[in-house]
């Protein structure tokens, strides 16, 4: 059973907030997509002094969503939290040798400080947890509410993937060999023939319950694996469409391909599986992170058409079923199956 | 240094310290108090500015429950400072 | 849910390698806080912690583990899941099965390394080989990696409670059925990055900690790691089980970023769940395996919660007196020692333990004793608010 989405908000470095405007894809700097955040009017300077960047767009993503209504949970997936922060601490412990510290920094870099700040913020008290498994942070967060809304049919839940860019992470990554060495463009990317990918960040939001009315998108099913072994990932996609599809077309595939030549194979593999499927792609928009496919979900399950520039493969059909398909670090993969709403119809 | 400098001072390193984006010196008033009311500081700021003087001043604060009796106002913390600055 | 049972445990920490000598220290209230002498730190002979004393590169020798990116948080996180995968039996074969599921908890992670990640992060060297191991998922990829784990991966931080979490995860893939078998628990190794931001909130004790004691003067960190393994009971017929995983609760304090609300409105609402969840009338409740970290508002707000949701509180111990405070790893390791006590019927005695805390007058478990318990329940409490319960029942 499916769970359905029906609010949506997104912090990106594209034009995801307030007047949305896709169709025009902006530039990287150095090889970094870095987030076009709005002004954070919600939250009161007194509490947004002390927030990371990761925190910041958490919270200031997911906070209009809970205008209306307090969630009956607060789910959040993110591979890292507050890395600046993180590492702000760090450099204190070693600039100042292990002597007086301030704990600010400390308090801000537990990854669970975007999730524990809507709870103190909304005082809502109820289910609160932080999903941080690297690459599959927001597809353990998506199965998690999934399984909570069959338990607990009639709630809404507050759903969220983020993650940011800081020198730290970029400069660890980027050492650790993921990031490209030359300049690229990011409309370029998926040209490249070089190792290595364009790093990103963001936040994407949503509220899901089990109620079919007025939604915008179903979710059906979360899967993950982890593997390095084409052939696994080939005949895990396959037992997946047959449990969940069998036989009908998927419409849409949603492809994180990142321009990483080494990894570039799985994609091309999934895409394969799915000769009859419309490809679209979002690394080139977002940049490469470990909650991206929360993003990816984001761009699926907004009406109306793709974007021209995320357009790989076009087919005449119209967006019905989704699949997103993200890979992480080569060993991890995700798959999302959705299936967009018309909500004057449902 | 004359003490109105230095009061100065203290609110630029306060408004630093504590990443008080929207604040500036003159907006912080030499008796308002800095917990509860007024800058609506909390523990964790508390133990913020005790690092501040230790590593501005020179003053070392062991107890944190000492620094509250330190860190009341600007006028308090000021007195504190021109007593016990080590540097 | 009454059908998930635990088929295997496994844990190491401060005052044990494996689940029986952790049971023999409980029993006879040794502790593990000491010096620290494995790591350089200026707190070293300052902040006393639970540190197991055998060294990094001792652990990967002894597990075969001699990759060069491995760190201790996932070498502790190996040596407890190898106990707890053979306690249960589970085979090569059955870890690779895609319904087998893995589910970790950190908080630091491979941030263990806090000088190697100072130097990566700041990119003055050409990389450590530990880049790819700093966040907080690596020891499950780890283990994932090395046992070819088929199933579901996950890992979660909410801080101190994150284990809790992580079995309350496990035991609802299971209750879906998106797995036949889990293995849950967590790890966390000291490291400077924790020893000085608890420092710098000055919760750290200068000596031993002294859980629910009127004149405890903060916590002492600790390191370690356990793993339970859950299955369905029908699934487990076979197999030695050692106690039915009967309730969890999940609620955030929504009070302040590091510390608990004066009466615990986030700990009584987990405890308050897990009952409910388990189908439990508080005095049903014949154990509590305490957060108790020995901080002045921990201990105060969880005694007070307690008194709230039990009204007359049932024997109750922290073992942070034992092993310190393993921050990811605590949940998984309180539950632990709730499941040993629940299986061996058995209460083991608070350590360092003096005078009640005026307004609660709530005193520990005084001795060892032989103990009729049907069921213990397990508190963990966070950074962030975040508060989790777990209740464990007699088979």
């Amino acid at each position: 059973m499916g769970i359905f989405i029906h609010k949506i908000n997104c912090i990106s470095p594209q034009q995801t907030w307030g007047d949305i405007d896709i169709q025009t894809l902006r530039a990287a700097e150095e090889n970094r997509l870095y987030a076009r955040e709005p002004v954070y009017d919600g939250i009161p300077p007194g509490i947004l002094r002390r927030m990371g960047r990761a925190v910041r767009m958490g919270v200031g993503c997911a906070l209009p969503l809970m205008k209306d209504s307090s969630p009956d949970g607060i789910i959040i997936g993110t591979s890292n939290g507050g890395m600046e922060d993180c590492i702000k601490f760090l450099n204190q412990i070693m600039d100042y040798e292990e002597g007086m510290l301030t704990p600010g920094n400390f308090v801000q870099s537990t990854a669970n400080a975007t999730a524990a700040q809507l709870g103190l913020m909304t005082a809502n008290r109820n289910y609160n947890i932080t999903h941080v498994h690297r690459g599959l942070a927001f597809e353990n967060a998506l199965l998690d509410a999934m399984m909570w809304l069959k338990e607990n049919p009639g709630h809404n839940l507050l759903l969220e993937g983020l993650d940011e860019i800081s020198n730290y992470n970029y400069n660890i990554d980027y050492l650790d060999g993921w990031y490209k060495d030359g300049n690229v463009q990011n409309k370029d990317l998926y040209a490249t023939e070089t190792k290595g990918t364009i790093a990103g960040e963001g936040a994407a939001a949503f509220i899901v319950n089990n109620n079919r009315e007025q939604a915008i998108a179903e979710v059906k099913s979360v899967r993950t694996i982890h593997t390095n072994n084409e052939a696994d990932l080939k005949s895990f996609l396959r037992r997946f469409l047959d449990e969940q599809i069998s036989g009908e077309i998927i419409d849409v595939l949603v492809s994180g391909e990142n321009g990483d030549s080494r990894y570039a194979h799985y994609y091309k593999a999934v895409e394969a599986l799915l000769p009859d499927s419309m490809v679209v792609r979002y690394k080139h928009m977002f940049g490469e992170f470990g909650a991206g496919s929360a993003l990816a979900l984001w761009l699926a399950c907004r009406q109306g058409a793709f974007p021209h520039h995320s357009i790989k493969r076009a087919m005449p059909h119209t967006a019905g079923s989704i699949l997103i398909y993200n890979s992480y670090k080569e060993w991890q993969h995700g798959f999302i199956l959705l299936k967009r709403m018309d909500p004057e119809n449902s | 240094m004359e003490k109105e400098q230095l009061k100065l001072q203290l609110k630029q390193q306060i408004i630093q310290f504590l990443n008080l984006t929207n604040v500036k010196p003159e907006d912080i008033k030499d008796d308002e108090p800095l917990f509860g009311e007024g800058l609506g500081l909390d523990s964790i700021d508390s133990i913020e500015l005790i690092v501040l003087l230790s590593r501005e001043y020179g003053i070392n604060i062991q107890d944190p429950k000492e620094g509250r009796k330190i860190l009341v106002d600007i006028n308090t913390m000021v007195d504190y400072i021109v007593e016990h600055r080590t540097k | 849910m009454s059908e998930i049972v635990v088929t295997g445990i496994g844990v190491i920490s401060a005052v044990g390698n494996n689940a029986e000598e952790n049971r023999q220290a409980l029993i006879n209230g040794k502790g593990g806080i000491s010096d620290l002498s494995l790591f350089e730190t200026h707190y070293a002979g300052l902040r006393p912690c639970g540190e197991i004393k055998t060294d990094t590169q001792t652990l990967k020798t002894s597990l075969d583990a001699n990759e060069p990116e491995v760190t201790r948080t996932s070498l502790l996180a190996l040596y407890a899941f190898l106990e707890a995968i053979s306690d249960a039996g589970l085979t090569q074969e059955l870890l690779s099965e895609s319904d087998t599921a893995l589910v970790g908890a950190s908080t630091v992670g491979g941030m263990c390394l806090t000088d190697e990640l100072y130097h990566d992060a700041n990119r003055d060297s050409n990389g450590s080989p530990y880049l790819s191991e700093y966040d907080y998922a690596s020891a499950a990829i780890y283990l994932q990696k090395r046992f070819n784990i088929g199933g579901i991966v996950n890992t979660i931080n909410t801080a101190c409670s994150s284990s809790a979490n992580a079995i309350m995860y496990g035991a609802r893939l299971l209750k879906h059925g998106f797995c036949k078998r889990v293995i849950a628990g967590g790890a966390d190794s000291l490291a400077k990055f924790t020893i000085n931001g608890f420092n710098a909130l000055h919760i750290l004790s200068p000596a031993q900690c002294t859980p629910f004691d009127r004149d405890r003067n903060g916590l002492n960190l600790g390191e370690g790691a356990a793993f339970i393994v859950l299955e369905k009971e029908i699934d487990a017929k076979h197999k030695r089980r050692y106690a039915r995983l009967t309730g969890y609760g999940n609620s955030n304090d929504a009070f302040h970023p590091s510390s608990l609300s004066d009466n615990g409105v986030g700990p009584q609402l987990a405890m308050r769940q897990a009952l409910s969840v388990a189908g439990l009338e508080p005095d049903a409740v014949d154990f509590i395996n305490a957060h108790g970290t020995a901080t002045e508002n921990n201990d105060l707000v969880e005694s007070e919660a307690m008194r709230q949701v039990f009204g007359t509180v049932p024997a109750f111990m922290s073992a942070k007196a034992h092993t310190g405070h393993t921050l990811g790893a605590a949940g998984a390791l309180g539950a632990l020692y709730g499941i040993l006590g629940l299986y061996h019927q058995e209460v083991y005695p608070a350590i360092h333990f003096t005078h009640p805390i005026e307004s609660t007058g709530l005193v520990p478990s005084e001795a060892y004793r032989p103990m009729s318990l049907r069921n213990v329940m397990a508190n963990s409490f966070g950074f962030g608010g975040n508060c989790s319960s777990l209740i464990f029942s007699a088979l």
